[in-house]
């Protein structure tokens, strides 16, 4: 190679890892190359969440007619499957294999669920619409078709992602599992708006035949995507396949997990958090629109605002806690920042200032960010070492759960306090369709000080290991 | 035959292949299923035998 050649090539490699802010998560025993391959998984599962929430909510209503009561609850049915996270969680880590292995068989047979799911999803949507034949057939067969179909994806995205992250946590030694949750998180909110587009484009002029490939190409993509993503990540581990006793059962596991230091107040604090930064998330659009003026193309300037701020929440997270920082204290400054972000979008009615709004929602993307990516890696900490799965499960359960009900509340909240004030039930002042809306703002506040106080008790409660040892 | 340690000419002990023998058959069920499920599906929207 000429001088010059060499020169420009070694200059790319010194250049790299300057710019890639996860890369020096790469240790030994994980380089970065091992670890965004792993992450993955959460790219499909990103995109999965996006095509059940977004494309097909849209879908079912506006081009197959399905009344907006039965899409909600199909839309609800995956968070069903949220709560058994745990339980996955605790099998992935008593799970028998001649390998060893614990997580591969997870994330394979969530894999294979997920694509089920989304394989059969065009022609039960088309049936559930009653477009062809379909009329002709009893009423039940369109809801319990799309039901499945709906159940099969929430249940493997669900598998796949308890045990990806149960993966992430063994792999990545205790320091750098900041920038892992962070490259997680990343990888997830990438993988949902990189798809929101190309779900958004390919179905710009709707056709059933159009909706079938474009649901099937999400299918192929999630069975890739998470087979290049497992492919020879987990180890075989001889020794565990012989010492494998009689394993604690479910209930034994939880209790002792439940007894670890911490760990309920910590379950407490991430659902009401998860929850406080999850009711807007259906409301802020709207009320962009009705209570601000803001025109349809303007609104969503408000979901790349969210993405923003909890794009960099994550980035800025990753840098401070693999420092060494205390994630809980991280959480509590996420939950902190999310106070004022409310307070700022509430004001923005009063004072009808579209700026306000849209700085209070980057605000929310941000405390959201730091907050997640605070109790991830706290969980990730304080993994009891044979409890790992049980420990991600709990807390996906949790943020699941949390999330999903959230946005239920948030909705319904609305809708049912919006109607009442417009029909003037709380007297002249409140009579206007804003005052649903900061009702649901107003409880965010006051769940976000609730976590604040359940966070302070725990910060610095958590021994970690000492990070700065490694480096000296 | 039956020797758990034994290393086979793939590298897999005994117990190992049945292993990915018995994930092979239970992931071939699964699509078949999952096939089926879907043949049925289209046949409900629209059946291509009159």
């Amino acid at each position: 190679m000429r001088p010059i050649a060499l020169k420009l090539v070694r200059s790319w490699a010194e250049l790299g890892p300057r710019f890639l802010p996860f890369a020096d998560a790469a240790t030994p025993d994980l380089p970065l190359s091992r670890l965004l391959r792993l992450s993955l998984f959460q790219v499909s599962v990103g995109m999965a969440l996006v095509l059940l929430v977004g494309t097909l909510n849209r879908v079912m209503i506006v081009e197959l007619h399905v009344p907006a009561s039965l899409v909600a609850i199909m839309i609800s049915l995956p968070v069903l499957y949220a709560p058994f996270r745990a339980l996955v969680g605790y099998r992935s880590d008593n799970h028998r294999s001649e390998f060893g292995w614990r997580r591969v068989p997870f994330i394979w047979m969530g894999t294979m669920v997920q694509f089920g799911g989304l394989a059969i999803m065009p022609f039960a949507l088309l049936v559930l619409g009653l477009k062809g034949n379909a009329a002709n057939w009893p009423a039940w067969v369109g809801p319990a078709g799309a039901g499945a179909a709906f159940l099969l994806v929430g249940a493997g995205l669900h598998t796949t992602q308890t045990a990806g992250l149960a993966l992430a946590t063994d792999l990545a030694p205790v320091e750098s599992q900041p920038k892992v949750v962070g490259l997680m998180y990343v990888m997830l909110l990438l993988g949902s708006i990189l798809s929101a587009f190309l779900f958004g484009a390919a179905l710009a002029e709707f056709s059933p035949g159009r909706l079938i490939q474009v649901i099937q190409a999400a299918a192929v993509a999630t069975l890739l995507l998470n087979c290049v993503a497992l492919w020879k990540q987990e180890p075989i581990n001889m020794v565990r396949r012989k010492v494998r006793a009689e394993p604690a059962s479910f209930a034994e596991s939880w209790a002792t997990y439940l007894e670890s230091a911490g760990a309920r107040r910590r379950l407490v604090a991430i659902g009401l958090g998860t929850m406080a930064f999850g009711m807007q998330d259906v409301l802020l659009e709207p009320y962009g629109g009705q209570v601000l003026g803001m025109t349809v193309a303007a609104t969503t300037t408000l979901t790349a605002s969210l993405a923003l701020g909890g794009l960099t929440g994550f980035m800025l997270a990753s840098r401070v806690l693999s420092k060494g920082a205390d994630p809980f204290r991280m959480a509590l400054i996420g939950a902190g920042v999310g106070i004022p972000a409310f307070a700022l979008v509430i004001l923005a009615a009063s004072i009808q200032s579209i700026l306000a709004f849209v700085v209070g929602v980057l605000l929310i993307g941000f405390g959201g960010g730091l907050f997640s990516h605070g109790t991830l890696t706290a969980t990730m900490n304080s993994a009891p070492k044979e409890q790992t799965g049980l420990a991600l499960g709990a807390w996906g359960a949790v943020q699941a759960t949390a999330s999903g009900i959230a946005v239920a509340l948030g909705g319904i909240l609305n809708d049912g306090l919006g109607g009442l004030a417009v029909r003037g039930y709380f007297g002249d002042e409140f009579g206007s369709p804003s005052f649903g809306y900061i009702f649901v703002y107003g409880v965010e506040i006051i769940m976000l000080a609730l976590t604040v106080v359940l966070m302070t008790a725990l910060v610095g409660k958590v021994a970690l290991r000492p990070v700065g040892s490694i480096e000296s | 035959m039956s020797n758990a340690t034994e290393v086979w000419p793939t590298g897999l002990t005994e117990g190992q292949a049945l292993e990915i023998h018995r994930n092979l058959i239970q992931g071939t069920q699964m699509f078949g299923v999952i096939a089926a499920l879907a043949h049925l599906l289209a046949y409900i929207y629209s059946p291509w035998l009159h």
